[in-house]
């Protein structure tokens, strides 16, 4: 295992080229609550970093400093903080400085401040193309990490450059291709697809919302239970004001216990992709998808509707049973409220 | 594996934290996290009715220790009316949970610009019922307790899409019993306070299989230094432990001490501030 290079380096209270700087201990005056027993490395590092601190101190020094706490503790935000302040006074070559946060990204990738590092660079090089590469890499690491998706959501917008976003569909497909069941990719997409402004070529909004369509059955087709590609096909619905009858042909074979017989398995309908072979059928989503067209129906659908919601809670989704017995409840009440 | 709460054992398992015994903290790196970890402490001992556990003089003097004059938590607004959490700048919405929640502990809520705080929230709700961290981030059931207990707190959950946001949470509850975050992720102790508590704000919390979670966090309780952890089987935290404890309160377990799901304090605390919102707990069972 190779060790970090400060383990090799002598305590900052050692070092003479540190002697004019005087440590500042954490417990002043209080005796301390739950004490950590921070390693002496730490303590010594932490100490030094008040001392620089309080006198102000801005110097190449103090890059290393820092950097040393934040390879031993990159949730120390005080020492973000100042290590961005520095590299603003000391005007260092930013590119330096993100290559070094390269290699820390990849280490604490759960770190909210090495995140936050790193939008505070870009928005002073103004350089986000590289940063698109560097994201797609972590996410290789780990590929539904919150606080990536989030910075790439970030870049995109805040530099809202075409070239940049015209990769991006191309970028979830592959990320679906991946896994299909990651939540943060489908996300990301009716992100770029719908929240994000009109770009140019999108114009036509109808045929945007044909492509998506065609693209969330395909992948529904081929891992039918992916909670996240209905809640896809779900949110465009809402979004382009599209009843969910209208999917009605698409999704009523998932939501059957057989695959439906006598179909050749070449012919391919592209509008009513059917479920692959080995899909565990009926799929959940597609038991509450015919419900809510049933229940949007009314009238006498609202027994469909309610047998739909009884099979769930007694059945195919036996853990939401109170939540499938509200839905039953509640359009209960509508019918009576209709009746009346 | 136990089926019982072992309250003892989660009792002397924070105790040892707060430094009773020469115990090496493996979780705690840095003072930024001592706050938190005497929080979630203390509000963990309250709930089991050992508030006492720890040296109170001691917890005061170090909060006030780290008391800051200068500080403005108003300041801290952003101009999208997305709060930063420090001066580093870093925006989320638990950050502007964090200055709703104290400005409201200290009463200073008219302080706050309302509608601009609203506005940031309307705009973190995504087109599953969900909140993120940040508008256009992914939903996300922390962010979602945040943003919703804001409401909560600001009178404010009429704009709340409910029937999506519910199913959403519903949704949440896996199998096993346990609750996840985000659709097909694990699911995660942490989780049963920050789904619980917006189902509880939201009065919707008989939805959850309350049996089936329970199951789930008392088989994530370490019974050798006890402690709860993420799931059953790794290394119990003090995050964990109180949240699994939170969600315990608000499904009703025995001898457990109400819980405040908007605030994440003991609701007799609360209450005596004149705070108390219209959330809904389950029944507490005697046994």
């Amino acid at each position: 295992m190779d060790l970090p290079a400060e383990e090799e380096q002598p305590l900052y209270s050692q070092r003479p080229e540190w002697a004019d700087v005087v440590p500042l201990e954490q417990y002043e005056s209080v005796a301390p609550l739950a004490p950590i027993f921070y390693t002496d490395e730490y303590r010594d590092a932490t100490n030094y970093f008040r001392g620089i601190v309080k006198s102000g101190e801005m110097s190449p020094r103090v890059l290393e400093l820092t950097e040393n706490i934040i390879r031993q503790n990159p949730g120390h935000y005080s020492a973000w903080q100042y290590r961005y302040k520095t590299l603003m006074a000391l005007k260092s070559p930013l590119d330096d400085e993100l290559q070094l946060m390269d290699e820390l990204a990849i280490k604490h990738l759960k770190t909210y401040q090495v995140w936050h590092h790193r939008r505070l660079l870009v928005q002073q090089t103004r350089n986000p193309g590289p940063e698109l590469e560097f994201i797609a890499n972590s996410l290789q690491v780990d590929t539904k990490n919150y606080h990536t998706w989030s910075y790439r959501q970030w870049i995109l917008a805040y530099f809202n450059d075409d070239a940049l976003w015209s990769h991006e569909l191309d970028f979830v497909e592959s990320m679906l291709e991946s896994d299909v069941r990651n939540n943060s990719a489908w996300h990301h997409r009716f992100f770029v697809v719908f929240q994000s402004g009109v770009r140019n070529g999108d114009e036509d909004r109808d045929a945007v919302v044909r492509r998506e369509l065609a693209f969330v059955k395909e992948r529904i087709a081929i891992a039918p239970n992916n909670a996240s590609a209905w809640n896809y096909l779900r949110g465009m619905l809402d979004h382009a004001k599209i009843p969910y009858c209208e999917l009605q042909a698409f999704v009523l074979p998932y939501s059957l216990p057989q695959p439906p017989l006598g179909t050749p398995p070449e012919v391919v309908d592209l509008e009513s992709p059917l479920p692959s072979k080995n899909s565990q059928l009926p799929c959940v989503a597609a038991v509450e998808f015919m419900a809510d067209i049933h229940e949007a129906a009314g009238g006498d659908d609202l027994v469909t509707a309610t047998e739909l919601w009884k099979s769930l809670a007694n059945e195919h989704d036996t853990i939401r049973k109170r939540y499938w017995e509200y839905r039953i409840t509640e359009s209960l009440k509508t019918k009576s409220a209709g009746d009346g | 594996m136990s089926t019982s709460l072992l309250v003892p054992q989660h009792v002397a398992y924070i105790r040892a934290l707060s430094g009773d015994s020469k115990h090496e903290l493996s979780y705690d790196l840095s003072a930024h996290l001592r706050m938190n970890a005497v929080y979630w402490s203390l509000t963990a001992l309250l709930i089991m009715g050992h508030g006492d556990a720890l040296d109170r003089d001691e917890m005061i003097d170090f909060v006030m220790s780290c008391w800051d004059e200068e500080a403005d938590i108003l300041s801290l607004q952003q101009p999208s009316g997305s709060f930063a959490g420090d001066a580093f700048g870093e925006t989320d919405t638990r950050f502007l949970y964090c200055a709703v929640n104290a400005l409201s502990l200290l009463g200073k809520l008219d302080k706050l610009d309302v509608e601009k705080t609203v506005a940031y929230i309307r705009r973190c709700s995504n087109f599953d019922g969900g909140f993120g961290a940040v508008a256009g981030a992914e939903s996300h059931a922390s962010r979602v307790f945040v943003c919703i207990a804001s409401l909560a707190i600001l009178d404010r959950l009429d704009e709340v899409n409910q029937p999506t946001l519910f199913w959403w949470l519903s949704e949440r509850q896996l199998p096993n019993g346990g609750l996840n975050g985000r659709p097909e992720k694990l699911e995660d102790v942490c989780y049963s306070f920050w789904v619980l508590s917006a189902l509880s704000i939201l009065n919707k919390l008989t939805w959850i299989d309350s049996s089936k979670l329970e199951a789930f966090i008392l088989s994530a309780q370490n019974t050798e230094s006890g402690g709860i952890s993420d799931r059953p089987g790794n290394m119990p935290d003090v995050f964990h432990t109180i949240f699994g404890l939170a969600g315990l309160s608000l499904l009703g377990y025995p001898t457990l001490v109400d819980l405040d799901p908007v605030y994440c304090m003991p609701t007799s605390i609360i209450e005596n501030m004149g705070l108390r919102k219209g959330w809904k707990a389950l029944q507490r069972r005697t046994s």
